[in-house]
């Protein structure tokens, strides 16, 4: 208030806002204040929660196999005998093989499409790309076995096999005892089918949002476009890529459903990537409904892992992140 | 007002050969003429200043010597552009060559996100294939000639993005002298920039001119008054007169020119 209104004047200013907004203003700020700090609570106690019921419901067996239990190979309901390896190898296979396909379709795509593509082309291209990652994941897992699976198996895994067997290595790794099209190479394509579409447009509005004159002036000093991509526009979206590879990873690890349907569902570990494999969600996907006493520790265990996985992928992401914004 | 401008520091010699010869130049964003008959002179080792009021055409003319209009599909010229009589417009032109030999300095600082030093050694890179030493030695020159060097020394190995605007600018100006470009385009290089950061580019330009023809946009008309020996006055995409930059801001031959310069219009 100015110093010189009256204080009839101030009197009134007073009494009209007493009047406007009565007591209720005083009594609706805390409880206001205290309902949106329950909110935010209760993400910290739900989170807490699920750790809690996680780490209890899969500590019998830890308890019970030790630290075997990362390490071992079997899983045997008849003796109650698990381990988590082929599971924990599954995971990380599948996640990685969906990467190393993925991103370079997603960057090639983001590229393409903010550097290269005619105008009547980017916005159909744009959009299949935001539909495709809405397609939820069952669809992709059925396509998967029904189309994807069968001409795998008769186009790549048959004469790759032929091709490979016998020689060192690669004949370990790429060779499939039987070729039925499911196995760790089949559930990481149809993974990099899924988390493109998340990369690909995550990168294209990162490459969209770099100011054109950046590019103007690589181009200017006399860069190819690829010169330009490959040492400007990326390296300057390069956190932001990174975020995206990370959500990729995120959901690669975690996807059930698709994975389930093609990854083939075995118990064993093997060498080659050809062959069935199981994923700490598929083997959870698989066995939960009948699972009791310590099986059902165990799966309760894997899932602990995988929480565990995801939790450290984070962490390097953030990492990483921040290893690049001090450069 | 005319006090301040003071031009004549500058002098010219009138006998310089033409780098850049512009005849019959005209310029289309899709339909729409941005440029209209454009014919002008540029003169070896000299700088020409492009001025007028905004929309007049002068920066779509810089980006036509580099070809950067060429990024644009909508965007076409048609004419002649003679670089040392070559028709750079014309087809048949390799558009990256020509852009190592005529360089250009945007109004933003646009450093790359990479260090200092390869922020120089990128354009160089490009096109030469030079040992580790002599490298080092034109990265080293190049920061030299940009005023730079004695700030950056210490740090090339960081990243260009941590300089301050002025530095970057900078660093942008011994990216493009590292190259060894034949012409070096401005595009109002200082109006990002504060008034002591200024100071330096204009220093800079005025050593820049006895090894490199340029040419610069500027709103600023002290800053084209006392940098440079010839100067165009551009108003609707049209030229509406080019002399010597004495000529232009003391006795201009168009009243149109002479508003402008004045600050009676623009």
């Amino acid at each position: 208030m100015g110093a010189n209104m009256g204080p009839l004047k101030d009197q009134t200013v007073a009494n009209r806002a007493s009047v406007h907004r009565g007591v209720s203003g005083g009594l609706f700020d805390p409880i206001f204040r205290n309902a949106s700090f329950i909110a935010a609570l209760l993400v910290l106690v739900l989170l807490a929660g699920i750790m809690i019921s996680m780490i209890v419901g899969g500590w019998p067996a830890f308890r019970e196999m030790g630290f075997g239990f990362l390490t071992s190979s079997v899983w045997d309901t008849q003796n109650d005998k698990y381990g988590a390896w082929p599971a924990i190898v599954g995971t990380l296979s599948t996640a990685v093989i969906a990467l190393v396909i993925g991103l370079p379709l997603s960057l090639g795509i983001a590229v393409y499409l903010t550097q290269l593509a005619p105008p009547w082309l980017k916005q159909p291209v744009a959009t299949t790309i935001e539909l495709l990652a809405a397609v939820p994941s069952i669809i992709y897992g059925m396509w998967g076995l029904f189309v994807f699976v069968p001409l795998f198996a008769t186009y790549v895994q048959q004469p790759v096999s032929r091709i490979v067997e016998g020689m060192p290595v690669v004949g370990t790794i790429f060779y499939a005892a039987s070729p039925s099209g499911l196995g760790i190479l089949s559930a990481g394509f149809i993974l990099a089918f899924m988390i493109i579409p998340f990369i690909a447009s995550i990168t294209r509005d990162m490459l969209e949002q770099i100011p054109s004159v950046l590019r103007e002036s690589a181009y200017g000093i006399g860069a190819t476009t690829w010169e330009v991509v490959r040492y400007v526009l990326v390296p300057q979206a390069g956190i932001s890529i990174i975020g995206a590879v990370m959500l990729g990873l995120g959901r690669a690890l975690g996807e059930t459903m698709a994975v389930t349907f093609v990854v083939g569902n075995a118990n064993r570990l093997s060498a080659s990537i050809m062959d069935p494999g199981s994923t700490i969600a598929s083997r959870i996907a698989n066995e939960f409904n009948e699972a009791i006493g310590l099986q059902l520790n165990a799966l309760i265990a894997l899932g602990c892992i995988l929480f565990f996985v995801t939790f450290v992928v984070l962490v390097i992401a953030r990492l990483l992140v921040a290893r690049v914004k001090r450069y | 007002m005319l006090a301040t401008l003071e031009p004549g520091l500058q002098t010219h010699n009138s006998a310089a050969s033409v780098r850049i010869a512009v005849k019959g130049l005209d310029f289309y964003y899709n339909e729409h003429k941005a440029l209209k008959n454009i014919n002008l002179d540029f003169r070896d080792r000299h700088v020409t200043a492009l001025i007028g009021p905004s929309g007049c055409g002068k920066s779509t003319l810089l980006r036509i010597f580099n070809r950067i209009y060429s990024l644009y599909p909508e965007q076409r010229a048609t004419g002649e552009v003679l670089l040392d009589g070559q028709n750079i417009i014309g087809n048949g032109i390799d558009i990256n060559e020509l852009r190592s030999r005529i360089g250009m300095v945007f109004q933003k600082p646009t450093p790359f996100p990479m260090s200092i030093y390869d922020n120089v050694a990128f354009g160089i890179r490009l096109y030469e294939k030079p040992a580790k030493s002599e490298l080092d030695d034109r990265v080293e020159a190049a920061l030299r000639r940009s005023a730079l060097w004695d700030e950056v020394k210490d740090k090339l190995k960081m990243s260009g993005m941590g300089l301050s605007g002025g530095q970057q600018q900078r660093l942008c100006i011994a990216r493009t002298i590292a190259q060894k470009p034949e012409v070096i385009l401005f595009d109002e290089p200082t109006s990002a920039l504060d008034p002591i950061s200024t100071g330096k580019i204009e220093d800079l330009l005025e050593q820049l001119k006895s090894e490199f023809t340029i040419v610069i946009v500027t709103h600023n008309m002290q800053q084209a008054a006392r940098i440079s020996a010839y100067t165009a006055f551009m108003y609707l995409g049209e030229v509406i007169e080019f002399d010597t930059t004495n000529n232009i801001f003391l006795n201009p031959g168009k009243k149109q020119t002479q508003d402008y310069v004045t600050g009676r219009f623009g």
